[in-house]
């Protein structure tokens, strides 16, 4: 019989850790300046080298991978948080419209905040009340308990997406704040060094939202069972949803007020990783959380490095390599849910 | 920016055409409530007879007509145009740059519809001239397209004494800034119109064509032509000498705190990191001399006003 | 180390139902319920489709609040104690479960001891061994590291069988535990339940075959529309008159050749009996 022993853990969590630290430091070394590897080492390693390179190194590729990091490892684990709760391999934090919503409320004040005098940092606030209105219309809307199908749970992201869409454009012109490309960038997602201002507070929430799914890991998984289930089993459902759901909401909030809707992460990590590892979420938390780290850097990394000197949004890499793997797993839901 | 935002790369008009797909399906709901019913109202001011009846959808069209005395020509603008030029307010408003209300334009009944080729303003000047509109259609990406389009609003307004006037004094502000700066170090310059996402001035624009005429290079053209999405990484190896910041962000933050987190940019090192005011420089209207003579102000100091306005005190004398 | 068997020794208290009212979704299915599991029999649940049977098994284990009466524990309403204290005490094993993730057996198996764990923490090695017990008792070692999606349904049911074993509960509450199975297993499982309560345990089992039910359950619970017709030893309630009331047939009920009671349900004319 297989079984999670402390051994397995740490080796899994270690590959995973090892090939975090390999391409970030590839990241490090990726981009359109003419920077070697020994200069990179340099500055990285010895903490000298030129003026220069200290700058393109730490000033402009550190703080964009350190966001993507943050970012990276906070969507993966939500996606996998909502899987579980809500029984469905399907969501996501963009699919189910929660990044939506958390972007939403972040353009509101972004937008709106000049008139009633708010500051900045109340964007990942803004965003995380947002991320949790939406999480919350989410249950309303399915009747709570995951108990509706994976068809109508994903109608219901749809639509929110599609509301949060386009009540951003309808923000940015009655404001007249944002020019066509910055809702562009918003709408698809993005990393920018300018951003790690904020880099403080994001960690905080994203270390907290993963804290919480680690420590709630075999609740996760009696959940993913299903409520009964998990209440059978002694697990006291209401309230380790509730908190789930908020720490994960957090997350979501705080990724999303520096990058905006990045789409797929969440599907494709934690989905990838259980075809891997397994289901259990003990393993599977902090290997997702790992993971989506290296994978989000890694689009990054080729979204800024593809063309030179020029930048492409990470968001359309990873729905370029999201939305196919989406529509294949819905494909094969649907053809097992017609199975009597 | 607002300059930046009539044209551009092909990726920043597949953005605006994104935001715009969505925006055009609110604007379509709630036209007739918020836009349409008040400018129908107040659609009643008439200019003058001689002058035409004119709707401008573009800020620096508008400048331009404004600054030869003919703003009465206008019965309505757009709500760009409404920011750079305060004084025209309260005209009617026809909505964006984006998302103008064909409506809106309709029930102004317009001799003339004013807007400038793009992706956007050009569907919509086809959607006007179906519905019997004269439209005309402006190009501003360069210098001397600047220039004739003075001309041809004056000509449209009556004013042309007026115009040619201004196309003189802007000549003559180029040639004596280009006198001044002859000699003079050439700093490598960038000109930031965004922070984030970064869009900087790229080849074969006005913008690009006014920085060599004060005597600096433009980086920027090294990127691409038109108004490039620039990385911030290529920015920081480019060492500029010289970074003129333009974005939005430079009137609540300024302009050397920020760029001060890369501190091996030359320009940081020697503070010659400039915020300028937007709608003065990056505006393709009708004050290019204006434009002209605050960046060589910004590139090499002070102390060049006096040897421009001595290469000007030759025809301003008699 | 304690005892690992699946089935330790314990000193059970009684499941008692006292005048409970069931209801779900604001119909009233059943009222007046009395009776109990003592420690060390098998109680039958019998009844027509519909009539409440799942649902007095969620009564059973706090999932659901009785609109009246109580459903104790000992002396202690169910629905007081927490969540994580019931599931020590009472395991229940569903007709069928859907599991949308790719969960192997072994693991399913073993998150019925999570009552017993820490919030935090892997499994320990004596959790393991208990999984490993009684995925042997039942035979079915070979499914351990299978995802519990590719197992047939029989599978499935005797590896939540399995799961509430290791929950090492006081109580079983059993939902057609062998509706997917075959003759084999259905005795095998059982013979699980009997030793189970002959080491202190209670156990409730829904069952519609009561001809089985009459073989292996110490008391059976007969319940009609909206009341128990019956409660006692499995000859005082499988009477052709509590038979003709719970399930509106007509039934005869003779003694097999080792003295247990068979059920021969009657086809009147029209139905579909063979020539």
């Amino acid at each position: 019989m297989i079984r999670l022993t402390p051994a397995r853990l740490f080796t899994v969590v270690a590959i995973a850790a090892a090939a975090l630290v390999a391409i970030v430091l590839g990241a490090l070394a990726t981009g359109p300046a003419p920077l070697s590897l020994t200069e990179v080492f340099r500055v990285l390693v010895l903490g000298e080298g030129t003026d220069g390179a200290r700058d393109i190194v730490l000033g402009v590729r550190l703080p964009r991978v350190v966001l993507g990091v943050l970012v990276g490892a906070a969507l993966a684990t939500a996606g996998a948080v909502f899987q579980a709760l809500l029984r469905n391999p399907l969501a996501d934090p963009y699919v189910l419209g929660v990044s939506g919503g958390a972007a939403l409320a972040g353009i509101a004040v972004l937008a709106l905040g000049g008139v009633v005098a708010l500051p900045t940092q109340s964007v990942p606030l803004a965003a995380f009340i947002g991320g949790i209105v939406a999480t919350g219309l989410l249950y309303w809307v399915s009747g709570g308990r995951g108990g509706s199908g994976p068809t109508g749970l994903l109608l219901t992201g749809v639509v929110f997406n599609a509301v949060a869409s386009a009540g951003i454009v309808f923000l940015a012109s009655i404001a007249g704040f944002f020019e066509g490309s910055r809702i562009f960038l918003w709408l698809i997602g993005q990393l920018s060094a300018v951003e790690i201002d904020a880099a403080g507070l994001v960690g905080a929430s994203v270390l907290l939202g993963l804290a919480v799914a680690c420590v709630f890991a075999r609740s996760l998984n009696l959940l993913a069972l299903g409520d009964e289930s998990a209440a059978e089993l002694g697990v006291p459902v209401e309230s380790h949803r509730r908190i789930l759901l908020l720490a994960t909401s957090l997350m979501v909030g705080a990724a999303v007020s520096v990058s905006g809707l990045i789409g797929f992460v969440g599907l494709i990590v934690p989905h990838a990783l259980r075809l891997l590892i397994g289901s259990d979420h003990r393993l599977l938390v902090p290997a997702t959380a790992l993971c989506g780290a290296g994978f989000l850097v890694l689009s990054d990394t080729l979204a800024r490095s593809l063309i030179d000197g020029r930048e492409l949004p990470v968001g359309a890499v990873t729905a370029l390599l999201g939305g196919p793997l989406f529509i294949v797993l819905l494909r094969r839901s649907q053809s097992r849910s017609r199975l009597p | 920016m607002i300059a930046a935002m009539q044209s551009g790369s092909p990726r920043q008009r597949c953005a605006r055409s994104f935001a715009f797909a969505f925006a055009f399906a609110i604007v379509f709901a709630f036209g007739v409530a918020l836009g349409v019913a008040p400018t129908a109202a107040i659609a009643t001011a008439d200019p003058a007879p001689s002058l035409p009846r004119l709707v401008s959808l573009n800020p620096s069209l508008t400048a331009i007509v404004e600054r030869l005395g003919a703003d009465e020509a206008l019965v309505g603008i757009d709500d760009y145009s409404a920011r750079i030029a305060p004084a025209l307010a309260d005209r009617p408003r026809v909505g964006g740059l984006f998302d103008p209300s064909l409506e809106a334009v309709m029930t102004l009944r317009p001799d003339r519809v004013l807007l400038v080729a793009g992706l956007e303003q050009e569907s919509h000047g086809a959607s006007l001239r179906r519905l019997g509109l004269a439209v005309e259609v402006f190009e501003n990406e360069r210098y001397e397209q600047v220039l004739s389009n003075i001309e041809r609003i004056g000509r449209m307004v009556g004013q042309e004494a007026r115009a040619a006037e201004r196309i003189d004094a802007i000549r003559a502000m180029r040639a004596a800034v280009e006198h001044a700066a002859a000699g003079r170090a050439r700093p490598r310059t960038v000109i930031v119109l965004d922070r984030s996402p970064l869009y900087l001035v790229g080849g074969e624009t006005f913008l690009d064509e006014l920085l060599a005429a004060v005597g600096a290079i433009n980086l920027g053209a090294e990127v691409a032509k038109g108004y490039p999405r620039g990385s911030l990484e290529w920015l920081v190896a480019a060492a500029p000498e010289l970074v003129l910041d333009l974005s939005p962000q430079v009137e609540t933050e300024g302009a050397l705190a920020f760029w001060q987190r890369w501190p091996s940019l030359p320009a940081v090192k020697s503070g010659r990191v400039l915020a300028l005011d937007a709608t003065r420089v990056s505006l393709p209207g009708p004050d290019l001399d204006r434009a002209l003579r605050e960046l060589a102000i910004a590139v090499h100091g002070e102390s060049i006003e006096m040897a421009i306005d001595r290469a000007l005190a030759p025809r301003s004398a008699p | 180390m304690k005892s690992i068997a699946p089935t330790a020794p314990r000193s059970a208290e009684g499941l008692r139902f006292e005048s409970v009212t069931a209801t779900r979704g604001g119909r009233t299915l059943l009222h007046g319920i009395d009776f109990e599991v003592r420690p060390g029999e098998i109680v039958g649940l019998a009844g027509r489709n519909g009539v409440g049977k799942t649902t007095l098994l969620q009564l059973a284990n706090g999932l659901l609040a009785p609109a009246a009466g109580r459903v104790l524990l000992g002396e202690t309403p169910v629905r007081s104690l927490g969540r994580r204290a019931v599931a020590r005490r009472i395991a229940l094993v569903p007709q069928d479960l859907h599991v949308p993730f790719p969960f192997r057996a072994g693991e399913l198996v073993l998150m019925g001891r999570a009552p017993h764990q820490p919030l935090v923490g892997l499994d320990s090695d004596a959790d393991v061994v208990r999984a490993r017990t009684a995925l042997a008792r039942l035979g079915i070692e070979d499914l351990a590291d299978r995802s519990v999606e590719t197992l047939s349904g029989g599978e499935r049911q005797l590896v939540l069988f399995a799961r509430a074993l290791v929950q090492d509960p006081e109580h079983l509450l059993l939902d057609e535990p062998t509706a997917f199975l075959d003759l084999k297993h259905r005795l095998e499982v059982l013979g699980e339940v009997r030793r189970f309560v002959s080491a202190g345990g209670g156990a409730l089992v829904v069952s519609h075959d009561l001809t089985l039910a009459a073989r292996t359950c110490d008391r059976l619970v007969l319940l009609g529309e909206g009341e128990v017709v019956a409660v006692g030893r499995p000859e005082d309630v499988l009477t052709p008159a509590n038979l003709a009331r719970a399930f509106a047939i007509d039934a005869q009920i003779v003694s097999g050749p080792d003295g247990r009671l068979i059920v021969l349900p009657m086809l009147g004319p029209g139905e579909p009996a063979r020539d």
